[in-house]
């Protein structure tokens, strides 16, 4: 079914303003979601819930669907299945058709592309939302100035959006988001158009305002920086699911799925399996570590970059080669595959820097390495 | 590729703006109708060997035409739709002097030292059969109420029959008649065929005044229609053809008037359903002699042709 | 050579220039000059601005002027009073067969103007096909400024309906659906984000239809003359194509047309300049679209019958029409009969030679219009030369001359004596009144096409060895190809079918689709008239769409 948002028009049928109990403590939560564009699912059963002043980042690659969950919090699209509800009032149920329209919503968001009207100025843009909540003139002009302010933009009032830099014009964005106290903020990759040096500064600006404010707030990237320095939770997606919902810090110490360890860049994956009394990477003759009881007969496992020191080539070293290796502000962060073990890709940190080719020992602390439950056959 | 496929259609492009003009020998302006002066055309090339240019309009913008190229004129033979023409014409100093040995059949009063008719039309009134009116048989009989609102004139402005028409029955009356017309609700209607497309189709009944050959041959064409001439009178409009004497081909355009004039000629214009100009080639339809003709001073008519314009612009507005 | 080792600008601007001059420069220049020297056809300067008094004082004038600008308005009103809903519900509603919709709207572009005016007058005068098949006519409706505010609406309602539906869409998706996040309703949405940010294109499309609207002649010179009802152009005709003719007065009343034009054009470039909003990056999907509800029935009841109003009627009374075996026959079975089409492919009248002229005017003038608009654009937005303001001004001045008062200005500057060579009677000379006319197509897509390319993609091309002109032709060139080439069809298809000026400079013995169609009418023969008409929307329209989807297979042409 092709997803739709009532309009004045086809009268959608009237959204109970019934508390499900289930859900009633949580800001945003969201039961078996799922959208489908005719025979294409786009997503495929989310299950969500975020506290009242909680951030929530949703990461993962294009087309894994964050985009869509997002819109389908705003009221911007209606699920094929399931259902969403806001401080604790469904509006969204694909069962009952109910359906709130976006402006019945009570929501902020800022967008990618910053979509600020070209015909109205900053001010005007930043007063709207206060406009159509009935808010009187003077407030307006006293809101809007301050919420200007805080962004830095109180001088800018008068001005056409398209005066402005991409950066100036984020932070009207941001301050059109906030001006009503929206009881949720929905952000749509809003640094993802600026450049890395801005998108640094905004982020710290960002966190600090979300923190301020004590918002409540949906936060769509594709950056993993992003999402782990701003949200108190963060939802890796993938292919229309949700791979791991959890903390930034449980996410480092304890990803679900290789997939999600390989997307927050954490380290190499491998996959070993059980030879003799060694747990060897499969498909080469290269033994990683002794084997213990009770273990299935191969795994994939993650090496974190913690996890290795480099050092010269020694017996008791894993012999590699260096492919590629970048500065990373800590350090020189290094790709290297295993020699007799092609197909095996670790990430190394080096002091000093590594040029492709040169051969390193690396020295693996086994204690570090975590273990998948069960191998996963990845879809590619 | 696309370079020759440039150049290869620019080759035919000019070929075919060229061909217009380049072999023209004769360049022959009409106001009579297209089909007439092509089968014409084509007869006079098969004879002769000469090419035939043609431009054909109304007599007004064929007039247009000769004055917006006076400075520099191309055509050799006109054939007006109006005899005024060639009078207007002659005091000017425009004509060749020429009489086709092809002339000697026709009558004395359808030919000068300069022009002489290529065929006559006479005006009637053209009456769609299928109407549902009476049949008209006078003029004064559509100011009848049968056709309130059921007649079209042609615009006497753009027609020099109609024109003489006008004058004539105006001066019998002074404008009586077509004050009467207009209290019935005729229109003027634009030029001959425009005042006769509506009466085809049955959206007015009749046209006051239609040049009888173009209802002619919508007749023998099958359409239910039909030209009465009153017994009170009408008009006759003999079309004179004339050398320019600034045409550069003026023995091919003597040639074109013989052969107008000739047996072969004179049967494609009476299969135009107009009377030819040679009293010895048989037409089938009314000739000169059946009709019975208005009398005007045709000088003091056209002397007060801007006054008799304007008295008719008056009653039926407009304009 | 120096010159050429800089760039591919200087040869492109001469090439420009040298076009320009020849196609619009001339005719302009002797329409100013003979209103103001009265006697210049004689070869004298005497008596400078005798006429303008002659002319001015003349009541009729002022009343032409008037009529001209009231039916211009009318026009104006009916079409935003019948595009405009139906653009905005095409773009933000599920409309059913919308794609169909969008095709039988773009009819009424392919129909000439005064083809549908009679088309019309056929099917409302008393015992039309209407009273035939209803028992009732609409003929006083027909033959008055209504009537011809309905013709000319239904013919040109498509740009606004185009115009609208587009900006609308784009701007629905992108703006609108942001301020319904900020708590608009969908109302307050449209009134207060996407109407005034659709308001520039609207505007601009209804001058488009106004400027388009002042300069028609079939439809006034069809029906205005029984309403009494004269206009510039159908008084300008009369100057100058029927006797006595007045070239002086024709002239001033020509500039008195351009000034009304150039009003209007130049205010369509000041509203689009001032406040254009890019909604380009629009992402404009069906899936964002709503339903109907209860509103699918009457939405799509209005689309049917506009759509049936606008393309139906005209064509099936060409169609009728062009089957009859007399027109007192009416709709008869007995009285159908293909004799009207037969007489077109034997060639009676003239009919193939009259095709065959207009398709190669037709190819002539899209050719040369893509060579001068393609140079003209790059000279005005890629190089920095001095003298690309005069060709930016020179290409703007067609959009303002009307098809009469450019043949008219032909006729004066080509007819003078002691000019050596002339293409006057020749068909040249339509040839450069088709360019005059349909420059600024050309024009305006190769701007907005090069405006697109990045600098960068020139400066390459250099970089690795090509030439000005070969990094034109091999970067450029296929770069703009694809708009330019739709510009070109466009020019075909309005080149063979142009009837003002064919009508008034047509060459001695050479006919085009409309003087010939045009001349069945004045001679009687409605159903051979329309029978070659019937051929030529039916070439007109497929053979644009035929190489339109050629190329896309190619892969020349996108979208």
């Amino acid at each position: 079914m092709q997803a739709d948002y009532g309009t004045g028009i086809s009268s959608p049928t009237p959204v109970p303003m019934t508390i499900d109990p289930s859900t009633s403590n949580a800001a945003v939560s969201a039961a078996g979601l799922e959208l489908h564009y005719g025979a294409t699912p786009v997503l495929r059963g989310i299950d969500l819930s975020l506290g009242q002043g909680k951030t929530l980042a949703l990461l993962g690659p294009s087309g894994c669907g964050k985009t869509t969950l997002l819109r389908l919090v705003a009221g911007l699209l209606a699920p094929s299945k399931g259902s969403v509800a806001i401080a604790g009032q469904i509006v969204a149920d694909a069962a009952t058709n109910a359906f709130s329209p976006p402006e019945k919503r009570n929501l902020g968001m800022v967008f990618q592309d910053y979509a600020l009207w070209p015909h109205m100025t900053v001010g005007g843009n930043v007063s709207f939302p206060l406009e159509m909540r009935g808010v009187s003139r003077a407030d307006r002009e006293r809101r809007t100035l301050h919420a200007l302010d805080r962004v830095g933009l109180s001088a800018y009032a008068g001005r056409r959006p398209s005066d402005l830099s991409g950066g100036q014009q984020q932070r009207v964005a941001i301050a059109r988001a906030i001006v009503a106290e929206p009881q949720l903020i929905l952000f749509d990759e809003p640094l993802s158009n600026l450049d890395r040096e801005l998108r640094e500064n905004m982020v710290g600006e960002l966190a600090e305002l979300i923190a301020s404010l004590g918002l409540t707030a949906i936060y769509v990237t594709h950056d993993h920086s992003e999402a782990l320095t701003l949200a108190d939770q963060v939802a890796v997606m993938r292919g229309g699911l949700i791979e791991q919902l959890a903390t930034p810090d449980e996410l480092v110490a304890q990803p679900a799925t290789p997939e999600v360890a390989d997307f927050l860049r954490l380290g190499g994956i491998a996959e070993l399996e059980r030879r003799d009394a060694c747990w060897v990477f499969r498909n080469s003759d290269i033994a990683l570590m002794r084997a213990d009881e009770g273990r299935t007969d191969n795994s994939r496992v993650l090496i974190p970059v913690a996890a290795i020191t480099p050092g010269d080539i020694q017996p008791d070293r894993l012999a590699a080669t260096v492919l590629r290796s970048q500065f990373r502000g800590d350090g020189h962060l290094a790709t290297v595959s295993l020699i007799g073990a092609d197909h095996v890709e670790l990430q190394v940190l080096s002091r000093h820097k590594l040029k492709p080719g040169d051969g390193v020992g690396l020295l693996i602390d086994h204690d570090q390495i975590r273990w998948f439950a069960h191998p996963v056959h990845s879809p590619q | 590729m696309f370079k020759s496929l440039k150049s290869l259609s620019l080759g035919v492009v000019a070929a075919a703006l060229m061909a217009g003009v380049a072999h023209a020998d004769v360049t022959v302006y009409t106001a009579g109708p297209q089909s007439l002066i092509d089968k014409m055309s084509e007869g006079f090339t098969k004879e002769t060997g000469i090419k035939v240019n043609v431009f054909q309009a109304t007599t007004g913008k064929v007039m247009a035409r000769i004055e917006a190229e006076a400075s520099n004129p191309v055509v050799d033979v006109l054939i007006s739709a109006s005899w005024d023409t060639a009078t207007d014409f002659e005091k000017r100093g425009w004509l060749v002097k020429y009489s086709s040995p092809n002339a000697a059949k026709v009558p004395d009063f359808l030919k000068s030292d300069y022009a002489v008719a290529q065929g006559i039309s006479a005006l009637g009134i053209a009456w769609n059969t299928k109407s549902g009116t009476p049949k008209p048989t006078e003029w004064a009989d559509l100011t009848k109420a049968e056709y309130k609102d059921m007649v079209n004139i042609p615009d006497p402005a753009q027609s020099g029959s109609s024109f003489e028409l006008t004058a004539a029955l105006a001066g019998q009356d002074e404008f009586k008649l077509f004050k009467d017309l207009q209290a019935n609700g005729a229109i003027i209607a634009g030029a001959n065929a425009e005042a006769l497309n509506p009466v085809l189709q049955g959206a007015k009944a009749a046209v006051f005044g239609a040049v009888d050959y173009i209802t002619l041959a919508a007749k023998k064409k099958g359409e239910s229609i039909d030209v009465i001439f009153p017994a009170s009178g009408t008009v006759i409009a003999p079309r004179p053809a004339m050398i320019l004497n600034w045409s550069k081909n003026q023995d091919e355009a003597k040639k074109f008037i013989d052969y107008m004039l000739s047996d072969a000629g004179q049967k494609l214009v009476a299969a135009q359903m107009l009377m030819p100009a040679r009293t010895d080639i048989p037409a089938d339809r009314p000739l000169i002699g059946d009709l019975k003709l208005l009398k005007f001073d045709n000088a003091a008519v056209y002397g007060k042709r801007k006054e008799t314009l304007g008295e008719i612009t008056k009653i039926f507005g407009g304009k | 050579m120096a010159a050429k080792s800089i760039g591919g600008p200087a040869p492109a601007a001469w090439l420009a220039i040298a076009g320009l001059v020849l196609v619009v420069v001339v005719p302009f220049v002797a329409i100013v000059l003979q209103a103001i020297f009265p006697n210049l056809g004689q070869g004298s300067f005497s008596g400078p601005f005798s006429s303008f008094i002659a002319t001015l004082n003349d009541g009729a004038l002022i009343g032409m002027a008037g009529n001209t600008i009231l039916l211009g308005a009318c026009v104006v009103l009916a079409s935003a009073l019948m595009a405009v809903p139906l653009g905005v519900f095409r773009a933000l509603y599920r409309v059913p067969g919308a794609a169909l919709f969008d095709v039988l709207l773009l009819v009424p572009f392919m129909i000439p103007p005064y083809i549908a005016t009679l088309g019309w007058i056929m099917t409302l005068q008393p015992r039309g096909y209407l009273q035939q098949l209803l028992g009732f006519n609409l003929s006083p409706f027909l033959f008055s400024l209504a009537g011809m505010t309905m013709v000319m609406a239904f013919n040109t309602f498509p740009v606004v309906y185009f115009a609208v539906s587009r900006t609308v869409e784009a701007v629905g998706a992108r703006y609108a659906d942001v301020g319904r996040v900020f708590g608009a309703t969908p109302a307050r949405a449209f009134w207060r984000i996407t109407l005034p940010l659709s308001a520039p294109g609207l505007a601009a499309s209804l001058m488009l239809v106004f400027a388009a609207a002042i300069e028609e002649y079939g439809t006034p010179a069809a029906l205005g003359r029984r309403a009494g009802f004269q206009v510039l152009v159908t008084g300008i005709d009369l100057r100058i194509s029927d006797w006595p003719i007045d070239l002086p007065g024709a002239s001033i009343m020509s500039l008195l047309l351009v000034g009304l034009s150039l009003v209007t054009f130049l205010g369509q470039r000041w509203i689009l300049s001032r406040r254009s909003y890019q909604t380009v990056n629009g992402k404009p999907t069906s899936k964002d679209k709503r339903p109907l509800g209860a509103l699918k029935l009457p939405v799509v009841l209005a689309f049917s019958i506009v759509s049936f109003l606008a393309t139906g009627v005209p064509l099936l009374s060409i169609l009728a029409t062009a089957l009859s075996r007399t027109i007192s026959g009416g709709l008869a079975f007995d009285n159908l009969s293909l004799d009207n089409f037969l007489a077109v492919f034997q060639n009676s009248a003239g009919a193939l030679g009259a095709l065959a002229n207009s398709f190669s005017l037709g190819i002539g003038t899209a050719l040369i219009t893509g060579l001068i608009g393609v140079t003209a654009a790059y000279t005005v937005v890629k190089t920095k030369i001095r003298g690309r303001l005069a060709i930016d001004t020179l290409t703007i001045i067609p959009n303002a001359l009307p098809g009469i008062v450019v043949a008219v200005g032909l006729i004066l500057a080509w007819n003078m004596p002691w000019l050596p060579v002339t293409p006057y009677n020749t068909g040249f000379i339509l040839l450069l009144a088709y360019c005059c006319i349909l420059l600024p197509q050309p024009m305006r897509y190769a701007t907005a096409a090069f405006q697109q390319i990045g600098d960068n993609l020139e400066a390459a091309a250099r970089v690795f060895g090509a030439s000005g002109v070969t990094a034109f032709r091999r970067i450029l060139l296929p770069l703009v190809f694809p708009s330019l080439a739709s510009a070109m069809l466009l020019v075909f298809a309005l080149a063979s079918r142009e009837l003002v000026a064919s009508v008034v400079i047509a060459p001695v013995g050479m006919q085009t689709i409309a003087t010939f169609i045009w001349r069945q009418f004045e001679q009687g023969s409605i159903g051979l008239g329309m029978a070659m008409a019937f051929i030529a929307i039916l070439i007109t329209t497929l053979l644009p769409l035929t190489l339109l989807a050629l190329l896309k297979r190619s892969g020349l042409v996108a979208e």
